[in-house]
């Protein structure tokens, strides 16, 4: 059985399509949710307590599963599903970042690998999200003068130049890097620019900034 | 027009230059000679004498006081006319004047005009294919995910039965569905005879639109419908007017293919109108149509589609003509137009002579 604590959410304006679609995931040991709508998803968001992907169909009355795939901006992975695909509606659907696009009717094997693959993505990208998560919360702790410090350590300033662009002398950068290192839990300079790569530079002035 | 006087027994009097020119005889020919001559059934009896002049082999009928007949040429050919007969008294001679119209152009026409109906209803439902596909594909995408997740269910340790069960009503349920697209499909499509039954329009209007309902949605376009209660039968043929409304439908969506989204709203509204009459309003929200275009557009091979035939409309007025009604439209005060179908309630058409379905 696969992990039974993920979530596929399906969305199709088709009442019997929504019942027959939901048995099959379900019947693959899947949690599954049904919405005729995707304003009624969307009412149901966010969907961060566990990894979940989305089956949608692409052509819903009022709001579209195109216009509903922007909007979740890729907070979770997309399979698209359609009566009539044809290969802009692909390509549509790629660009509004669709992980497969299936065509109705979808045997199960093509579905439940499709549902598999998404939520294994779905998997890596909360793992991902928690590291960041983490490690921006070790930047909160950061004094604004250490994230300024550490800011243009990880570009690769020696300390003596840190200091003469910060107005003081190498002795006092010296002590707030130390301090850095430690609320980064950094153990080498490597390690802190690696830190810096994955939040991003603007995540350490953005933080300040916030200030 | 062809005008011949008949003796008691039939014989030819005196008949008109039309006549002999229509038969290819000479008058002179054809005077003394029975009337059986031209048009075989027409039977004179001269021991029975009725209003008509002793029409024993066809009955009087008060709503078909032409009779139709068939007629021979004298190169033997066959062709259709339509007579009409008054008996009268000439000094002391009953006789009967016979009046004939060549009926073989107007089988040509009412042939072309029921073949190019029933052409436009074709064309009007290919148009619809791609969106009929559709339809029938949400039933069979159901059927094949509930039937492969049963199959699933059925190699389970412990066999949930009631699932099984509802999976089994959910796949019935999408047949019936399935068969009742290709249903409505069927009857739009259907050429035969006019069928003048007493119908409920409301039922009619709720077809087509269940019918044009995933073209809606691949259009980005809804339906608004607003049904009255108790809006009187009136009589008619249902796949004729089923044929008015989608085409008035597909018109009112491709009005507003350059609308946004938002605005694209097609309401159809069925209303009492009077007494006698009720009241189909299709409204969209397009760019409306200039004045002088408002009658315009019922003419025969009017459009502006460029892949249109330019029938639809014009089909669409003969045949609400044909039920009494009237189809017109009329620019909204804001935007778009609304086309506007009116029938005569039930009793007030008169059940006509059954013609044959365009």
């Amino acid at each position: 059985m696969t992990d039974s604590a993920s979530l596929v959410f399906v969305v199709d304006d088709d009442d019997s399509v929504c019942r027959a679609l939901a048995r099959l995931i379900r019947s693959a040991g899947y949690r599954v949710e049904t919405f005729g709508s995707a304003r009624a998803f969307l009412d149901r968001m966010p969907v961060d307590a566990c990894p979940a992907c989305l089956v949608l169909d692409i052509q819903l009355p009022e709001v579209s599963g195109l216009e509903l795939a922007r909007e979740l901006d890729t907070a979770l992975p997309i399979i698209f599903i359609t009566g009539h695909g044809d290969i802009a509606m692909g390509v549509g659907a790629m660009k509004a970042g669709a992980t497969d696009f299936l065509s109705k009717p979808v045997s199960d094997t093509d579905l439940l690998g499709a549902i598999a693959q998404a939520l294994e993505r779905a998997v890596q990208a909360r793992t991902i999200r928690r590291e960041l998560d983490a490690l921006r919360a070790r930047v909160e702790r950061l004094t604004p003068r250490e994230r300024e410090v550490m800011a243009l350590v990880v570009t690769g300033l020696l300390n003596k130049q840190v200091a003469s662009e910060l107005g003081t002398v190498e002795q006092t950068i010296k002590a707030h890097r130390k301090r850095v290192m430690a609320k980064m839990e950094a153990t080498s300079l490597a390690q802190l620019i690696r830190i810096a790569d994955k939040i991003g530079l603007s995540g350490v002035a953005q933080s300040r900034a916030q200030r | 027009m062809s005008i011949l006087m008949l003796g008691e027994r039939g014989q030819m009097l005196m008949v008109n230059p039309q006549t002999a020119r229509l038969f290819g005889y000479e008058c002179d020919e054809l005077i003394g000679k029975p009337v059986e001559l031209l048009v075989p059934a027409l039977h004179f009896d001269s021991h029975v004498r009725d209003k008509a002049g002793m029409f024993a082999a066809q009955e009087c009928d008060d709503r078909t006081p032409l009779h139709e007949l068939s007629a021979r040429r004298n190169n033997g050919t066959e062709f259709q006319v339509e007579i009409g007969l008054n008996a009268f008294h000439f000094g002391d001679e009953n006789v009967t004047l016979a009046f004939m119209i060549d009926r073989t152009e107007r089988h040509e026409l009412e042939r072309i005009r029921r073949d190019l109906a029933h052409l436009t209803r074709i064309s009007t439902v290919g148009q619809l294919a791609s969106s009929l596909a559709h339809e029938l594909n949400q039933p069979l995408t159901a059927i094949l995910s509930n039937v492969q997740a049963a199959q699933r269910f059925l190699v389970a340790d412990r066999i949930d039965l009631a699932e099984v069960r509802e999976i089994l009503n959910d796949i019935v349920q999408d047949d019936f569905r399935a068969s009742e697209v290709i249903r409505r499909l069927r009857a739009v499509v259907k050429k035969g005879d006019l069928e003048v039954v007493s119908l409920d329009l409301a039922g009619i209007v709720r077809d087509v639109v269940m019918l044009v309902r995933s073209d809606a949605i691949v259009r980005g376009t809804s339906v608004a419908l607003d049904i009255e209660d108790d809006v009187p039968p009136v009589h008619g043929d249902k796949v004729q007017l089923q044929q008015v409304m989608l085409n008035l439908l597909l018109n009112a969506f491709d009005a507003m293919k350059d609308v946004p989204a938002v605005d694209r709203v097609v309401s159809v509204k069925l209303m009492r109108e009077s007494r006698s009459m009720v009241c189909i309003a299709i409204t969209d929200h397009g760019h409306g149509l200039p004045a002088d275009k408002l009658d315009k557009i019922f003419k025969p091979f009017f459009t502006s589609k460029p892949q249109g035939l330019g029938l639809g409309l014009s089909i669409s007025r003969t045949i609400v003509g044909m039920h009494h009604g009237r189809l017109w439209a009329e620019n909204n005060i804001d935007r778009g137009a609304t086309f506007f179908v009116a029938l005569p309630v039930g009793d007030a058409t008169d059940q006509d002579e059954s013609r044959q379905r365009p």
